[in-house]
């Protein structure tokens, strides 16, 4: 029966697993040290101390899921030991990574995705180093990143970063130039800002893709220093792969929102998703596990299973959660996300393959959620409450950080036609029973 | 040099064959820290509160980098029925092994959650992993089956029949195994990474022939169950292994922590495939004199940070209940002078 | 279009006044620093917002019908997302420029001239080389006027100008007043028996922009250092604006190369540039202002203390000055500290 499980059920679970299917799954092939299906608790010792509270889906491909996500920072690691370049993108949160693996054995990451790590491990260690280092108190849990850059020990020294600044958050740009204080060499590139066909009504985006197009050919020149290999028709199938990628996602995507029932948690679909940044450095398997994971939202639709109540009532999230309890908080509530604008669009839209490759991923990235107007990021959603499909909205916000700030008020006033619940993630370990009445009262609003 | 990472930062590098800044140190401080939290023994080791609050305590006192949650090997032995006596000012000592009254087949595998003081270790896994465990490993040590099976029998008794029964005594160790399974599992889901440690299967109480025949499937059992979960998994052996040291590569161990051992020795024999941890001597520490220690753990740990796999600074045995407080501490400060990894 | 508002208000340093002037419009910099209007601006923007950027946002809302249009850049994340709200919130026109943070001068070019197309349209006015020219003299002049002010607070001898005085007068000429005149006589003048040699220590100051209605702030600074020079937005940051080609694309070149703002990516020219000025003017100290939230300046602390190798007095605000003794204590304690170290 699917259903979301927590730590020691998943133990009891695991029991069941075999060797064989133990030592089936490795990243990079290698059996060594490759293999990652363990059960929760294997990384809960290791210090992922939400781990204990959170609840995750039940099903075999969500193990697998998680064992690979939870396994990250040791595959960077490893990637380095077999002589992989390892590469950080900074601040574009999409696009850069496909350029990265059109190169052989050059592995691609972002390191602001650590801003998970301190609520997984409820932990404010990475935090409060950020803060040692001069970043103030009130500022998105990004800051994490310089954390980690500062420790060397949650993923190892990149070969080459490249950090995407301008019509963006300025949190993290500030987070970047304290990293390259740190040491770190850095190749910048410009995000501009889109503005549209109004803005330039005889060639709606043509100057801005001219300039990503540039940015992108940088990207790729300094790969080619770095590897000695120039091969365009690589950057082609780097493009089919991601794409590959984002499609499989869309379809889970929409297979879990549309159905009765609501086959996969949250949670794990925000993990889904954020996958198609880079692929949580093995793009290979991390395709192979959707592949499954599909396969078993297939099962559960075709059976009529689910994991919610069938009267969860749908709702949208905009801007991610840090804390990934919330997640399994508002679901414990009764509602169901149905629609998501997690600052990742460019991340998540196909990428033309029947163009110039890099005048593909300029328009791609041109369809980045924080680059333009709020009502731009909002349409989706706005689309979706008007068709009846979402009755709420809950927006998730970092108390300091800038786009959250301007942000929140408009997208209120854009929804304004359901009820719209704004929170502010706490410090990990900092939800409290006040902030827990808060998501019961709007799912009870919701519900009448 | 400054410190940059915390233990549970440094042990991660360490298991994932990478460099962390220094050497981690993990002086086997076990019972000793009742000593350094001012409580009696017993107080120790029969509250899981206590006990947890007594690792803290010289965590804050010494600095070192592991939690390290245990009292004495008969844990197991004492949950599956064997009587202990507990003094007030020293640690339970075996006084009726359960197979002088019931035959093998009569065990019953323990339940982690109420029997015996195997509660006790989970509540205080529970609280050291709530409290610190962001930071710092929460290590519980776990005895080996051939360990245990000595503690469920008359020792003398045992010994013999690995001779005379050698099948009356896998039986023992097969519960044994069952045992400590069960009780890694609890301890694994309350927040602990299981150490195993097998002091009676050392050269110094049996031969390596009945060390390959009995107590090496044990630790081999144990081990499997534990890379189920992709842990690297920690073997502690005190006493002289020296006459095992090969046999000690198919334990399957991940990191193998020694102590009458030359370290060169296991260096070259072992530290292609396993890390090392070890092996100061817990007479010099317990009774040397600080400029002793600091001498001698800083030339120890040069050797050590040789080791091609990785290497932790540790006693070769629980550090002495009654040691000088300035004794752990010169140590550890010696390790820490001489440990660095990084610039 | 019928030149009948007069106020063509604008937010960012790099944004060329004499382009915004040639409309016939007067340039007026959003500088708005009042605490009512900045909770104002919380009814849309969270309190975690820039109170800077929450006053304009109300200021502008509740004066529009002085506004022809809004002229705003990329530069800071919130100055930017304001025009979001300004967009939604009222029918003023609203141009924003790409002011790329990483060296891309030809974005900035490309953008100044898709600027003056719009500003074209809007004022209905071809901007003739002519028209530009005339402009770039008059607001150069200005500029060469107020540089002369300025030398006179870096005098060593107490200076007959104020900084809090001379704050005011470059308040002109962010409201677009230039034409004010500005009685120069006594500050060139010194008094009979010559001038007293200061005794306070000379600080730099440095950080957010000031508001108008923060002026105070340097009052309070005067009172116990003096203030040698400033990079803010808001007092003399401007007077780096020199254009030698008095065209078009002189102007393009002059606010390009302006020392950067500290959000440019990497910020080494901006610690560069204004390290050289903290050794030109002796400084002792710096005196770092942000407002609430300024995460381009708040992030630079322990750099600019790094990097200059000076004391740094961070003073932040939220634009309330209730914590009015606590700043005068820590100003005072600051300049004693310097005092002692000179």
């Amino acid at each position: 029966m699917p259903k979301k499980i927590g730590l020691s059920d998943w133990s009891e679970q695991f029991k069941l697993v075999s060797v064989e299917q133990i030592k089936k799954f490795t990243y990079y092939h290698n059996s060594e040290w490759g293999i990652y299906l363990s059960p929760p608790a294997t990384f809960m010792v290791y210090g992922t101390r939400e781990l204990k509270r959170l609840k995750l889906d039940n099903s075999f491909a969500a193990l697998r899921l998680w064992g690979f996500v939870f396994n990250e920072s040791e595959r960077l690691f490893r990637a380095k030991q077999i002589g992989k370049k390892v590469i950080a993108t900074m601040g574009d949160l999409g696009i850069v990574p496909v350029i990265i693996m059109a190169f052989p054995d050059c592995v691609p990451f972002y390191p602001e995705c650590i801003w998970w790590t301190p609520f997984f491990k409820e932990s404010t260690v990475l935090l409060d180093t950020a803060t040692q280092l001069g970043i103030p108190e009130a500022t998105c849990f990004s800051k994490a990143t310089l954390g980690a850059f500062y420790k060397r020990a949650y993923f190892p020294r990149p070969d080459a970063i490249f950090a995407s600044t301008g019509a963006s958050c300025d949190d993290y740009s500030c987070i970047m130039q304290l990293v390259e204080d740190l040491g770190y060499e850095i190749v910048w590139l410009e995000i501009p800002l889109r503005k549209g066909q109004k803005a330039y009504p005889n060639n709606a985006s043509g100057r801005l893709e001219e300039y990503l197009i540039g940015e992108y050919q940088r990207v790729w020149k300094k790969m080619v220093e770095l590897t000695g290999i120039s091969n365009k028709n690589q950057l082609i199938k780097s493009i089919k792969k991601a794409n590959q990628l984002r499609n499989l996602v869309t379809s889970i995507k929409n297979l879990t929102y549309e159905a009765p029932k609501a086959p996969l948690p949250g949670l794990e679909l925000m993990t889904i998703e954020f996958g198609n940044l880079y692929g949580y450095a093995d793009i290979e398997e991390w395709i192979d596990i959707l592949k499954m994971i599909k396969r078993t939202i297939e099962d559960r639709i075709e059976k009529g299973l689910g994991v919610l109540q069938e009267d969860a009532i749908p709702i949208a999230w905009i801007t991610p959660s840090a804390d990934p309890l919330l997640l399994n908080l508002v679901e414990d509530a009764g509602l169901r996300i149905v629609q998501t604008e997690y600052v990742i669009n460019q991340a998540l839209v196909p990428i033309e393959e029947d163009i110039d490759p890099f005048r593909a991923l300029a328009r791609a990235f041109l369809q980045a959620s924080l680059i333009g107007k709020t009502s731009e990021r909002v349409k989706r959603i706005i689309a979706g409450v008007k068709e009846g499909k979402i009755k709420g909205v809950l927006i998730t916000n970092m108390l300091g950080a800038s786009h959250c700030a301007m942000e929140t008020g408009l997208i209120m006033r854009f929804l304004s036609a359901v009820p719209v619940l704004a929170i502010d993630v706490p410090q990990p370990f900092g939800i409290t029973e006040q902030l827990k009445t808060r998501i019961l009262a709007f799912a009870e609003t919701l519900k009448h | 040099m400054k410190e940059v990472l915390n233990p549970r930062e440094r042990f991660g590098l360490l298991v994932i064959d990478e460099k962390p800044d220094r050497c981690n140190i993990i002086p086997l401080i076990t019972s000793h820290s009742a000593t350094v939290y001012k409580i009696g023994l017993k107080e120790y080791y029969t509250n899981g509160k206590t006990m947890a609050k007594a690792q803290i305590a010289a965590i804050e006192e010494y600095g070192h980098d592991a939690i390290s949650i245990f009292s004495e090997v008969g844990i197991i032995a004492e949950a599956m029925g064997s009587e202990f006596i507990y003094p007030d000012d020293d640690l339970p000592v075996l006084k009726s092994p359960i197979l002088t009254k019931v035959d093998v087949f009569a065990l019953k595998v323990p339940n982690p959650q109420k029997d015996g003081r195997l509660p006790i270790y989970l509540e205080a896994i529970d609280y050291a992993y709530s409290a610190v465990g962001d930071k710092i490993p929460i290590l519980a040590y776990v005895p080996a089956p051939f360990t245990t099976g000595m503690m469920l029998s008359d020792p003398n008794q045992f010994l013999l029949a690995t001779i005379k029964n050698p099948n009356q005594v896998k039986a023992i160790i097969e519960m044994s195994l069952k045992a400590a399974i069960d009780f890694c599992y609890e301890i694994i889901n309350a927040g602990g990474l299981p150490i195993i440690v097998d002091p009676l299967a050392s050269s110094s109480v049996i031969s390596p022939r009945a060390y390959q025949e009995f107590a090496l499937p044990g630790e081999q059992g144990l081990i499997q169950f534990l890379h189920r979960y992709d842990f690297d998994v920690i073997l502690h052996i005190c006493g002289d292994t020296t006459p095992i040291l090969d046999l000690l590569l198919q334990t399957g161990a991940d990191l193998i922590s020694l102590d009458k051992v030359a370290l060169k020795l296991a260096i070259e024999k072992l530290a292609k495939k396993m890390r090392i941890i070890g092996n100061f001597d817990t007479t010099k520490i317990g009774f040397g004199t600080v400029d002793e220690i600091l001498k001698e753990t800083k030339a120890m740990t040069r050797i050590g940070m040789r080791a091609e796999k990785g290497y932790i600074v540790a006693t070769g045995c629980e550090v002495p209940i009654f040691t000088p407080t300035e004794n752990v501490k010169a140590f550890i400060r010696a390790a820490k002078e001489a440990g660095w990894y990084w610039d | 279009m019928v030149n009948e508002k007069k106020l063509i208000g604008y937010t960012c340093s790099y944004i060329p006044v004499e382009i915004l002037a040639v409309t016939g419009f007067k340039p007026y910099r959003l500088l708005s620093g009042e605490i009512n209007l900045a909770r104002a601006g919380e009814k849309i923007l969270k309190v975690d917002a820039c109170p800077l950027i929450k006053s304009n946002l109300s200021y502008i809302l509740e004066n529009s019908d002085k506004f022809a249009c809004i002229v705003g850049s990329t530069g800071c994340d919130m100055a930017r997302r304001m025009f979001d709200c300004l967009q939604e919130l009222s029918d003023i026109p609203t141009y924003i420029i790409n002011n790329p943070r990483t060296d891309k001068p030809e974005i900035f070019y490309d953008e100044i001239d898709w600027l003056v197309k719009e500003l074209e349209k809007l004022s209905n006015k071809r901007f003739e080389p002519e028209l530009i020219n005339y402009e770039i003299e008059k607001w150069e002049a200005v500029r060469n006027l107020y540089r002369q002010l300025e030398a006179g607070r870096r005098l060593q001898t107490a200076s007959l100008l104020s900084a809090a005085e001379f704050a005011q007068i470059c308040a002109n000429y962010h409201r677009g007043a230039i034409e004010l005149e500005i009685k120069t006589t006594n500050y060139f003048n010194p008094p009979i028996g010559g001038l007293r040699k200061s005794t306070k220590p000379s600080v730099y100051l440095i950080g957010s922009p000031i508001p108008y209605e923060a002026h105070s702030i340097i009052e309070m600074l005067e009172n116990e250092v003096r203030l040698v020079g400033d990079f803010n937005c808001g007092i003399s940051r401007f007077l780096n604006i020199k254009i030698q080609n008095k065209d078009l694309a002189g102007i393009k070149q002059a606010y390009y190369k302006q020392i950067p703002c500290i959000y440019k990516r990497p910020n080494h020219d901006f610690y560069a540039m204004v390290g050289e000025r903290l050794k030109e003017l002796a400084c002792q100290g710096i005196i770092l202002w942000t407002l609430d939230y300024c995460d381009n300046y708040e992030f630079e602390l322990k750099r600019m203390e790094k990097t200059f190798g000076l004391p740094v007095l961070w003073l932040r605000s939220d634009l309330s000055f209730q914590n009015k003794s606590q700043l005068k204590i820590r100003i005072a304690a600051f300049a004693e500290m310097l005092r002692q170290s000179i």
